[in-house]
């Protein structure tokens, strides 16, 4: 399956976490709030500025489009 | 009978979990304390401690800003670690959001590893039973290796338990921990750890901690936890590192801590999987609700007819209930100059009773009633958890302003007061981002402003009185968005949107009283205050004079000083020494704009329809108008706020220079804006 950033992703799809690019500081509370490698993520809402609502681990998270376009994601349903 | 003394000791309980899990509630509910709660994450930004009594049992409880883990690499959760490391704390109650329990889990996994006692505290446990899930009250325990007590700290339910399990728990006592690994993964440990820690990593992290440790050990490291240091040495935890000062190259070939966290996460599935029950009824409520207030397009509208309806809430509703205080007013001032006539006290004093005291605080209570209408409304807002929508809506716009969403939470909450709304900047981490922010705030309009709008736009504006205070929210907006767009470096945004969003919830009537509760209280307290000693010193400023007591305000002191400032804000159409001089009062609270005016020109009931005849009667003889009316309240929106705010502002800049620099631009800015104004308006409304 091809790989996504989140920016990309479509409403109401799961996908899995591949990766992520981020400040070490970003990257350590986003893994701390559960998103780690291979968790699956429900996008839930988008803008067209690029900041994403997803749902993890039975948390709403909003991140905005600088932190979106650097989780990239592989479609699973 | 025998009688003994029972020793008592104070037990150090620190609260640590998730933000938003209802720490401060809990709290509040054992200490009686009155700390803001509300339904977004980082209401609480500083350490607070209370005390309370449990048998023979005194408490000392510290309530902590919420924290997602314990790295080094935000602010708080350095503190919090640090707290809990070297402050010696006896017991740690986890505070766990229950319905969202698998995230919560992840920090309680690292507090057991800290190696204190911990009592879990699974709290939302209402909310829990409401979506019909369960949680495995038997399992969770024998899992962790630490006692989880189900509470609510809104329903005030298991709160008693709660203490008992701490009172007791206070020597770490030998875990009863019980581990069965899911089938089809089959444990091949070479260490049998699984009785001692409820978390037990894959054999290679397993070596190196005790190879770690022992060394630690060898080389005389002194510490409570080898195996926490151990753990953290591997993560490459500067801090740690620093502190143990040891090289373990040999050992630590890279961080570990992506494995770490992982395994703690794989765990928590396990968790999760053996201990709740009905995982899947989920709210569907707040998805559906955030279909609307989340809607790519309809977001912003959404926000603005909110903010809209709550303004009109405060002004007609409130404007409704006012009638009743003034008539009040009107009545007690009249009895109180009577009596204290009748009664032969000196004219002077009952002057300064009825014309400074009675005029200037009671023209103030009369608005009691839209203040409280709208912390009402404010409170329902920050209760629900439409706040962090709000973020979420808002990135956009911000984002062109090289601010994150994050960054408006505090402008919502300048609308109810600058002094909370300046301290909730911190939740932001840039410190670049927290000092825009700061700068920004003091624009909106706070309700301290809102007599003078509900006093000027009715004198002034008839039937267009709702719509000239409205423009003065939007305007303070629009200045506040230009400013924080004046301050934007050549950056980009530094630190983008990252907020949890909370389901909705009913808000608690406990919590909405309380807050309501204090805002009033602090409106009352302000006005038997603040208000009160400026109002006596207004008096005074206008009843002496160079040549001592004098019947003729032109000759006073209060003149004096005014008509040296008046100059400057004739521009403005604002040149009298009377505006001159209350304006300057209201440096003290901007309440005092208004209760200077009814000092100034000696109307009793300033607020009414009586007294407000009465003043624009006085005014329209010195040629103040609508323009000016209007210029007026350009003015008091924009310059310097209370001594109160800037306080609270300097203490978090942590810079007289930056605080220096904001009261000048403010002064400038509130000069050239009603200036501005006055001169346009002059050609319409002449």
């Amino acid at each position: 399956m091809e790989q996504i950033d989140l920016c990309g992703a479509d409403l109401g799809k799961t996908y899995q976490v591949v990766g992520m690019d981020l400040p070490r500081a970003a990257q350590m509370r986003l893994i701390a709030l559960g998103l780690t490698e291979g968790t699956q993520l429900e996008v839930l809402n988008k803008k067209r500025g690029g900041a994403v609502i997803f749902h993890v681990r039975g948390t709403r998270l909003a991140v905005g489009k600088k932190i979106a376009e650097k989780i990239s994601i592989r479609k699973i349903s | 009978m025998v009688l003994y003394m029972k020793e008592e000791k104070e037990l150090k309980v620190g609260f640590v979990g998730n933000p938003n899990c209802g720490k401060t509630t809990l709290f509040n509910a054992y200490t009686g304390a009155k700390l803001k709660v509300a339904n977004w994450p980082g209401v609480t930004v500083e350490k607070k401690e209370g005390a309370m009594k449990y048998h023979n049992h005194h408490f000392k409880l510290v309530d902590l800003p919420g924290i997602y883990s314990l790295t080094s690499y935000t602010m708080e959760e350095k503190l919090t670690r640090k707290f809990i490391l070297d402050s010696e704390v006896d017991v740690i109650v986890d505070v766990a959001d229950a319905s969202a329990l698998e995230r919560n889990l992840y920090l309680t996994l690292q507090l057991i590893e800290l190696g204190k006692p911990v009592v879990l505290a699974l709290n939302m446990m209402d909310i829990v039973k409401e979506r019909g899930m369960e949680i495995d009250l038997h399992r969770l325990p024998e899992m962790l290796g630490v006692p989880c007590i189900p509470v609510s700290a809104r329903k005030r339910t298991g709160l008693q338990i709660l203490v008992h399990t701490v009172a007791h728990h206070k020597e770490k006592r030998k875990a009863i921990l019980e581990h069965q690994h899911p089938e089809g993964r089959e444990s091949r440990h070479r260490h049998d750890h699984h009785a001692e820690y409820a978390m037990v990593y894959d054999d290679t992290i397993e070596d190196k901690i005790d190879e770690i440790a022992d060394r630690l050990k060898e080389r005389g490291f002194e510490c409570q936890n080898y195996r926490w240091y151990a753990l953290k040495l591997l993560e490459q935890d500067e801090e740690i590192i620093e502190r143990v000062g040891m090289d373990f190259s040999d050992l630590i070939d890279r961080s570990y801590e992506a494995d770490i966290i992982n395994e703690k996460y794989d765990f928590i599935e396990e968790i999760i999987e053996e201990c709740l029950v009905n995982k899947q009824a989920k709210a569907a409520l707040t998805d559906k609700a955030d279909r609307l207030f989340t809607h790519r397009y309809l977001g912003l509208p959404v926000f603005l007819s909110i903010m809209a309806a709550v303004f009109f809430l405060t002004f007609f509703v409130g404007d409704w209930l006012k009638g009743f205080f003034e008539t009040f007013l009107e009545w007690f001032s009249e009895g109180a100059e009577t009596l204290l006539l009748t009664a032969g006290v000196h004219k002077m004093l009952v002057s300064l009773m009825i014309d400074g005291i009675i005029a200037g605080v009671g023209g103030i209570l009369t608005f009691l009633p839209n203040i409280f209408i709208l912390f009402l409304a404010l409170a329902f807002l920050e209760d629900s958890g439409y706040m962090s929508r709000v973020a979420y809506v808002m990135d956009g716009l911000m984002g062109k302003l090289g601010l994150s969403g994050r960054a408006f939470i505090p402008m919502v909450l300048g609308f109810g007061c600058s002094v909370p709304a300046v301290m909730a900047s911190r939740a932001l981490e840039n410190p670049a981002d927290r000092r825009r922010t700061i700068f920004v705030t003091p624009f909106m309009s706070c309700s301290a402003k809102l007599p003078v709008y509900v006093l000027f736009s009715e004198m002034f504006f008839g039937k267009f009185a709702i719509l000239a205070a409205f423009s003065m929210y939007l305007l303070g907006l629009i200045i506040g968005i230009l400013t924080a767009f004046l301050l934007k470096g050549k950056e980009e945004v530094t630190n983008p949107l990252l907020i949890e969003l909370p389901e909705y919830k009913s808000p608690n009537a406990r919590t909405i009283a309380i807050y309501v509760w204090e805002k009033v209280k602090d409106y009352l307290a302000k006005a038997g205050t603040t208000i009160f000693i400026a109002s006596i010193i207004v008096w005074f400023a206008l009843n002496f004079g160079p040549s001592g007591f004098t019947v003729d305000m032109q000759e006073s002191f209060g003149a004096v000083f005014g008509k040296a400032l008046a100059p400057v804000l004739a521009t403005a159409g604002l040149g009298l020494w009377q505006i001159a001089l209350a304006l300057l009062s209201g440096l003290a609270a901007k309440e005092v704009v208004v209760s200077s005016f009814s000092v100034l020109f000696g109307i009793a009931n300033i607020s009414s329809a009586s007294g407000m005849s009465e003043l624009s009667n006085v005014l329209a003889d010195y040629g103040f108008g609508a323009a000016n009316a209007y210029a007026l309240m350009v003015f008091v929106l924009l310059y310097t706020p209370c001594v109160a705010a800037v306080g609270v502002i300097k203490r978090e800049l942590k810079s007289a220079r930056w605080t220096a620099a904001m009261i000048v631009y403010q002064l400038f800015i509130a000069w050239l804006m009603s200036t501005a104004v006055y001169q346009i308006a002059r050609i319409f409304l002449r």
